[in-house]
């Protein structure tokens, strides 16, 4: 946590007002995301803690012959287990759009750094879900031409934002005109 | 330009002998009265000139132009695509002949880009000379659009190039005998096994034998029916791989490495010097033993997936001292035996702890399975195996490291496989830094230098594993620095100035 603080460079900001496109995403700060994102990963997590909750309780009422309660119990657990995760997550999760390259950290278990240079992008992508689209977020992607584990995307963004950072990295990408080392 | 006149032959062959035997499945599915079986007989005939007809068709409508900087494919019989291949984005080019084709004088030539999920275009089948002379235009027009401020280098190029590697008989003997190919041993396993059943028969020994079942013969007896299913296994392998790399020579033409081999087929590639995206030496015990040492040269070419992609880029078996000089001409990399920097040495108790609860789970495993068969006994002697961790922790250390060389950054890791991957900093696509809790509790961290090559796709990365956290830190910094200085202002020449001295390359000492 304080080699993250370090990095901020005091310009931390959430705020969602509007904003001009040069300094919105312009270079400098780490930035976190949207605070709504805990919703969206709290959502993400409900549902897998429904559906395992559901398979718990079947197994042991069909096949055990048991109450339902251990199926219940299970649903507890992965909710405040999601919940909790939700909560470090969007605390660890920032990036950062540098002069050079584009810095994230991101993991609450396996803490991840990838570093994207402006000229490894091969294109960038604005994508939005179902619950995204409930919660007025959106998520920017990646891509290289590296492995497919390295494509990195940018969950929580408010939707102009998103297409901000998006716009932003294309003109990145196309300035710093380099090879795609392909 | 169209193809060779055999290709409707070959291929209207083969497809008509392949809807053919379709349609003869599905006939004698039916019931088997006269009738039927004349009616097959007439739709297989039927649907074996359909193929042909169809295969004469595509031929009248496959056309290829090479322009000054596309090659342009137009085909397709009913649905025609159109296809663009800029010539700089060009990757592989290799061309194939199989014994029949060497017959016939005719060639396979497929053209591989880092884009697309399959090969990017495959004339078949074209003539040989045609093959070559593509072969040629392609690798040379491609170089003379990339390398346009290195005209100086290329004065050598010369049609023959300079062998670079040739494998010598040695090496082709070691490679027929070690590099086994897992479906050509099959089909041999299979082979000796049908040939097996019927041994006991002809040989008078027990006719009335069940041949399904093991009961019923000596030890001695399977253990030598096994001993010879595995050889003929190996033997058909042996055969297969050595028609495979028989004259197996590296040469490089003008920016281009090139490369044939095969005894009856034929097979020869070229790749770009400056796609060359990882070089990865690949080493067993026993080859390490013995000085030898596996090659691959990766590109973004081949898909994921694809098969035999790498190994057709590879040099099988060859002295580790000649791989080592072939990887410091390729790339120009010269790699320090000695200056592998070791995780440090809390790395090695992560192993060791992680070896031991591998013991434990397996004590563990026999313990209940004991308590609920009987049929295990004594399954406290799996703690024996505590007995080997303190080894096989220390090997997994010793073998594993990272160095940076001026130009490339080289990460080793493995004790069975030891696989050492040599990467150009301006090929690294993304820096990765990852640390679970287990590594932040010792200060450790993963440092992967992604690239497009082939096997990243498949998970093949260059990772320096279990780095000292500061170093990681630093690491990051570096390749990150690194693959940004590289960068130039015109694509490609970055690269193509390699071991010449070019002064956008010379990097920091490390």
């Amino acid at each position: 946590m304080t080699e993250q603080n370090e990095e901020r460079s005091g310009t931390d900001q959430q705020d969602d007002g509007p904003v001009t496109e040069r300094d919105a995403e312009s270079i400098g700060g780490a930035r976190s995301l949207d605070p709504q994102v805990r919703l969206l990963w709290i959502g993400n997590s409900l549902v897998t803690a429904v559906f395992f909750g559901g398979l718990v309780g079947a197994a042991s009422v069909l096949l055990l012959d048991w109450a339902a309660w251990p199926g219940a119990a299970a649903f507890v657990l992965l909710a405040v287990l999601g919940v909790v995760f939700a909560v470090l997550r969007y605390r660890i999760w920032t990036y950062e759009v540098r002069p050079e390259a584009v810095y994230i950290e991101r993991g609450v278990l396996t803490r991840i750094r990838t570093i994207v240079p402006h000229v490894r992008i091969q294109h960038v992508d604005t994508q939005r879900g179902p619950l995204e689209r409930a919660l007025g977020l959106s998520r920017v992607v990646i891509y290289t031409a590296g492995s497919r584990q390295a494509d990195v995307s940018i969950p929580g963004l408010h939707p102009d934002q998103a297409t901000r950072l998006q716009n932003r990295l294309r003109d990145l990408a196309i300035e710093s005109e380099g090879d795609d080392a392909v | 330009m169209k193809l060779h006149p055999y290709t409707a032959v070959i291929r209207g062959l083969s497809r008509g002998a392949s809807t053919g035997v379709v349609v003869a499945i599905f006939g004698s599915m039916s019931s088997g009265s006269m009738a039927a079986v004349g009616g097959t007989l007439v739709a297989v005939a039927v649907a074996a000139l359909f193929g042909m007809g169809y295969e004469f068709l595509y031929y009248r409508r496959y056309d290829y132009e090479l322009t000054t900087d596309s090659l342009d494919i137009a085909s397709g019989v009913i649905s025609r695509r159109v296809r663009e291949i800029p010539l700089r984005r060009i990757q592989n080019v290799d061309v194939r002949q199989n014994p029949l084709h060497r017959l016939l004088g005719v060639a396979v030539l497929s053209i591989e880009t880092a884009g697309g999920s399959s090969t990017e275009a495959t004339l078949r089948y074209v003539s040989v000379d045609r093959a070559r002379e593509l072969q040629d235009a392609l690798s040379e027009k491609s170089e003379h659009l990339t390398a346009v401020d290195a005209v100086g280098d290329d004065v050598e190029a010369t049609a023959a190039g300079e062998l670079l590697f040739e494998l010598d008989r040695r090496e082709l003997a070691l490679t027929s005998a070690l590099s086994i190919d897992p479906g050509v041993s099959a089909v041999g396993s299979f082979v000796a096994l049908a040939f097996e059943g019927l041994l006991p028969r002809s040989a008078g020994i027990d006719p009335t034998r069940p041949i399904a079942t093991i009961r019923g013969f000596a030890p001695i007896e399977i253990a030598l029916g096994i001993a010879g299913v595995l050889a003929v296994a190996w033997l058909f392998s042996v055969v297969v791989v050595f028609n495979r790399y028989a004259g197996f020579r590296l040469r490089r033409v003008g920016d281009d490495l090139r490369y044939e081999r095969g005894f009856l087929g034929s097979y020869t590639g070229t790749i770009p010097t400056d796609k060359v995206q990882t070089l990865t030496v690949t080493e067993n015990p026993l080859k390490r033993r013995i000085g030898y040492a596996t090659l691959s040269i990766e590109t973004a070419g081949y898909a994921p997936g694809q098969s035999g992609g790498g190994a057709q880029t590879a040099i099988p078996i060859a002295r580790r001292d000649r791989v080592m000089e072939l990887v410091a001409t390729i790339e120009g990399a010269r790699i320090d035996e000695t200056g592998f920097r070791r995780p440090p040495s809390r790395a090695r108790r992560r192993y060791l702890v992680r070896y031991s609860l591998g013991i434990g789970v397996l004590a563990a495993v026999a313990f209940f399975a004991d308590a609920r068969t009987g049929a295990i006994g004594r399954w406290y002697l799996a703690f024996l195996g505590l007995g080997a961790v303190p080894i096989a922790a220390h090997l997994t250390w010793i073998h594993r490291g990272y160095q940076e060389t001026d130009e490339h950054f080289v990460t080793r890791t493995g004790f069975w496989r030891r696989r050492t991957r040599i990467v150009p900093y301006d090929r690294i696509q993304t820096v990765v830094d990852r640390r679970t809790v287990f590594q932040r509790w010792r200060d450790l961290a993963d440092v992967t230098a992604d690239t497009a090559s082939t096997s990243s796709l498949r998970g093949g990365d260059a990772v320096a594993i279990d780095v000292d956290a500061d170093d990681a830190d630093r690491l990051r910094s570096v390749l990150t620095r690194e693959l940004l200085k590289r960068r130039g202002g015109s694509p490609s020449g970055d690269s193509i100035g390699e071991g010449s001295g070019a002064d956008d390359r010379v990097g920091p000492q490390p």
